[in-house]
């Protein structure tokens, strides 16, 4: 009896309500509308006029998207270059079991990541200041003629997202890396030094095929967070609503936030978000099929 | 069926079911009287000092105060002209929100149209008319404003006086610069400048409409056209580029607010700084150790009986169209934006002048304040108010702001290239900059269809 009631056909619907529910609500149904904003103009949601393909059209010769899209993707690979490597630098350092200290430098690592993007940007920010600032009057105090007033965050933008970025989430990463290193069977390390291979030979043919997975997982969650970057320049650049100077901080998704809440142009910041969402779609799509050839 | 669950997944979904009946049968509490947001401290205090009078003489209609951040009016505010979520019955709208309040039809424009009422009850004429200016979208006005904002030079007559120099000759940007410059010191022995006499930087984007404006330039005309590549613009902006960079550059940006900015004032970086009403008032209470140090002049003109203000700011109170007592609001409105006693506290508290004319007859604006050397600063004010030039309402204001400061940071990077510092020198590439700022600007708004339809 009891069983007849549990292969009711209507009980797998009943466990999936809440996610189809929450799925429909929240992710299929705004999709689909912003799909249709895509074609509007907007003033609110309210007030629209149908555009047909304007707002493409439009974000073909638009220099601020495409200023935007070239930031991000200086941006994107960037981030891949310095994080994941510094992530990685970190993990196989507190990874060492001679490392004394190892608690307190994981949780100094790992801090940024704790207290958040406001934080770090504000920290940041102070750090770089002109004049009143602790780099330049360290440098000025070390270097008298190291010019206290030299502006890092306007002359060195991008450098600045990218380091920052990289403050924040390194530590973060890390603990991904920690976590896959300690997986690493210690036998076949030993094996591969007993046959002679070097430090670099083991993490090269050892270690680095080991952790591969988590390296892949790590890369995607890097690529997809950096072309997403929105808080770090809106904070660091506040003054220019996230633009930065001569617009060389401005991403995709702060240009989607001004076109569509600032401008209240929902259309063209429709348009703009299904577009980053197909370079998403495309990139993990590609960074699947890589994967599974490797695994294959 | 009850056995599919166990007992603390049914207790939760009991608890879920039962939250969620009760939040539905809850009656919704209709609000009593008005509501008011606004984004200032010290506004809030005089709001809520009228608000008081005004609750005990009506006791139907009360208002509540609410202070709340500039950024979450602006959104809730938004949200509510978008989407008829609950908006206040009065907000204050600072100068950098209205823009998008006026980008789509006028008829969804979600502040109430005051142009009838304020012309037929006088008011029209009695109010600072260049203060209407950044409320008024196609020839309507939508706003009480709440102030004037003349810019003044805020300058450190402490150092001036050291210097023995003296400021009655200035009459020119010229003159200021080539007067002041031995004010422009090493004071560490590395060599370089420690001391500046302006407060501005390729990058300071209020700054650069303060000084397009009082040039007579503009970023739009009567009709926001945008106007961004006329020839004056060009000259403008070359002559700026002269003094942000090069050997002789004599400005130098102090940040608008924050600890930091307030330790460069000190520390006497910048000997000069463009100052609205309002940013005197800041340095008045953000330095309080600093009394005496500080005086006011008119800014030195760009050519000789030039203008000599400026503005840069902006606050107005409106009615939104969601008011169920809109009569009651405009009556409160008045009650606050029009009393002597508001205009009286305003500059008590902030040495922000009011913009009804009829109050500026009142004896506080003359009395000599010690913190500025005595001087009456409030006097000195008012005596600009008339002169204030006029500021665009466009909605495009922000996105012509942006493409204006990107062609002066070009510009002065093609300075630093070609070691280029002639002011007559750098207004070809001046103009190049500004034509392709315009094309942008016009491109954006030619893509909106709402305000095409009434251009």
């Amino acid at each position: 009896m009891k069983n007849s009631r549990l292969h009711s056909p209507w009980t797998p619907w009943l466990f999936l309500a809440p996610f189809l529910l929450s799925f429909g609500a929240f992710f299929a149904w705004p999709a689909i509308r912003s799909l249709m904003l895509s074609f509007e103009q907007t003033f609110g949601p309210k007030t629209t006029a149908f555009v047909g393909l304007t707002n493409f059209r439009y974000m073909l010769h638009d220099p601020f998207f495409w200023t935007a899209v070239g930031n991000t993707v200086v941006f994107t690979l960037a981030a891949v270059l310095v994080q994941v490597p510094v992530a990685l630098a970190l993990a196989l350092l507190l990874n060492r079991s001679d490392l004394r200290g190892r608690r307190v430098f994981r949780m100094i690592f790992f801090a940024p990541s704790i207290v958040g993007v406001a934080f770090v940007a504000i920290i940041y920010s102070l750090i770089l200041e002109k004049r009143t600032g602790f780099i330049n009057g360290s440098l000025h105090s070390l270097f008298p003629a190291w010019d206290p007033d030299f502006p890092w965050l306007e002359h060195y933008v991008m450098p600045s997202l990218i380091l920052a970025q990289a403050w924040l989430s390194a530590g973060f990463y890390m603990v991904y890396f920690l976590a896959a290193l300690q997986h690493v069977p210690g036998e076949l390390v030993d094996a591969a030094e007993i046959d002679g291979a070097g430090p670099w030979q083991r993490f090269r043919h050892v270690t680095l095929p080991e952790i591969r997975p988590v390296l892949n997982l790590i890369l995607l969650l890097v690529v997809v967070g950096s072309l997403q970057i929105f808080e770090l320049p809106y904070l660091l650049y506040n003054e220019t609503n996230g633009n930065g100077p001569e617009n060389k901080a401005l991403s995709i998704v702060t240009y989607l936030y001004q076109t569509g809440f600032r401008s209240g142009d929902l259309g063209y910041a429709s348009a703009i978000g299904w577009l980053l969402t197909l370079v998403l779609v495309g990139f993990a799509l590609v960074q699947r099929r890589l994967t599974q050839k490797e695994e294959l | 069926m009850l056995k599919m669950f166990s007992p603390g997944l049914w207790l939760v979904l009991l608890l879920a079911a039962g939250s969620t009946v009760l939040i539905a049968l809850l009656p919704v509490r209709q609000q009593a009287g008005m509501e008011m947001w606004l984004f200032d401290a010290n506004h809030a205090k005089i709001a809520n000092l009228i608000a008081t009078d005004w609750n005990r003489d009506h006791p139907k209609n009360p208002v509540q105060i609410h202070l709340i951040t500039g950024a979450a009016i602006q959104s809730r505010m938004m949200s509510g002209f978008y989407s008829d979520t609950p908006v206040a019955d009065l907000i204050e709208v600072e100068r950098g929100m209205i823009g998008q309040v006026f980008a789509g039809p006028l008829a969804d424009v979600g502040f109430m149209d005051l142009t009838n009422r304020l012309n037929r009850e006088g008011l029209r004429t009695g109010i600072n008319e260049p203060s209407f200016s950044p409320w008024t979208s196609r020839g309507h006005i939508f706003g009480l404003p709440h102030d004037v904002h003349p810019v003044m030079l805020l300058y450190r007559a402490d150092l001036v006086a050291a210097a023995h120099i003296d400021m009655s000759t200035i009459e020119t940007w010229d003159d200021y610069f080539r007067i002041m410059r031995p004010l422009m010191v090493d004071l560490d022995g590395d060599g370089r400048v420690d001391r500046f006499l302006l407060n501005a930087s390729p990058t300071s984007i209020y700054y650069h409409e303060v000084m397009l404006l009082q040039a007579g330039g503009r970023m739009f005309d009567d009709q926001n056209h945008p106007t961004i590549n006329e020839p004056l613009n060009a000259a403008i902006i070359a002559r700026l580029a002269t003094w942000y960079v090069g050997p002789n550059h004599v400005a130098s940006e102090v940040p608008l607010g924050g600890a930091s900015s307030m330790r460069l004032i000190r520390e006497g970086y910048v000997v000069g700084m463009l100052a609205p009403d309002w940013f005197a008032g800041g340095i008045r209470s953000g330095l309080p150790d600093m009394a005496g140090k500080f005086k006011v002049m008119p800014l030195p003109a760009w050519e000789k009986g030039g203008r000599r203000t400026s503005v840069l700011g902006g606050t107005m109170l409106g009615i939104t169209k969601a008011s169920r007592t809109p009569e009651a609001a405009w009556a409160f409105a008045k009650a606050l934006y029009l009393s002597p006693l508001t205009a009286e506290r305003l500059y008590d508290e902030a040495r922000i002048v009011n913009p009804i004319k009829a109050n500026w007859n009142q004896p506080f604006y003359d009395v000599p304040d010690p913190y500025f050397c005595g001087q009456p600063i409030g006097r000195l004010y008012i005596q600009l108010a008339p002169d204030v030039p006029l500021r665009p309402s466009s909605a495009f204001y922000g996105q012509a702001s942006q493409v204006m400061n990107l062609a002066i940071i070009q510009l002065c990077q093609y300075a630093d290239d070609h070691q280029l510092y002639d002011a007559h020198a750098l207004e070809p590439e001046a103009q190049r900059l500004l034509d392709g700022a315009q094309r942008e600007l016009q491109a954006q708004m030619d893509r909106n269809v709402f305000l095409r339809a009434t251009r």
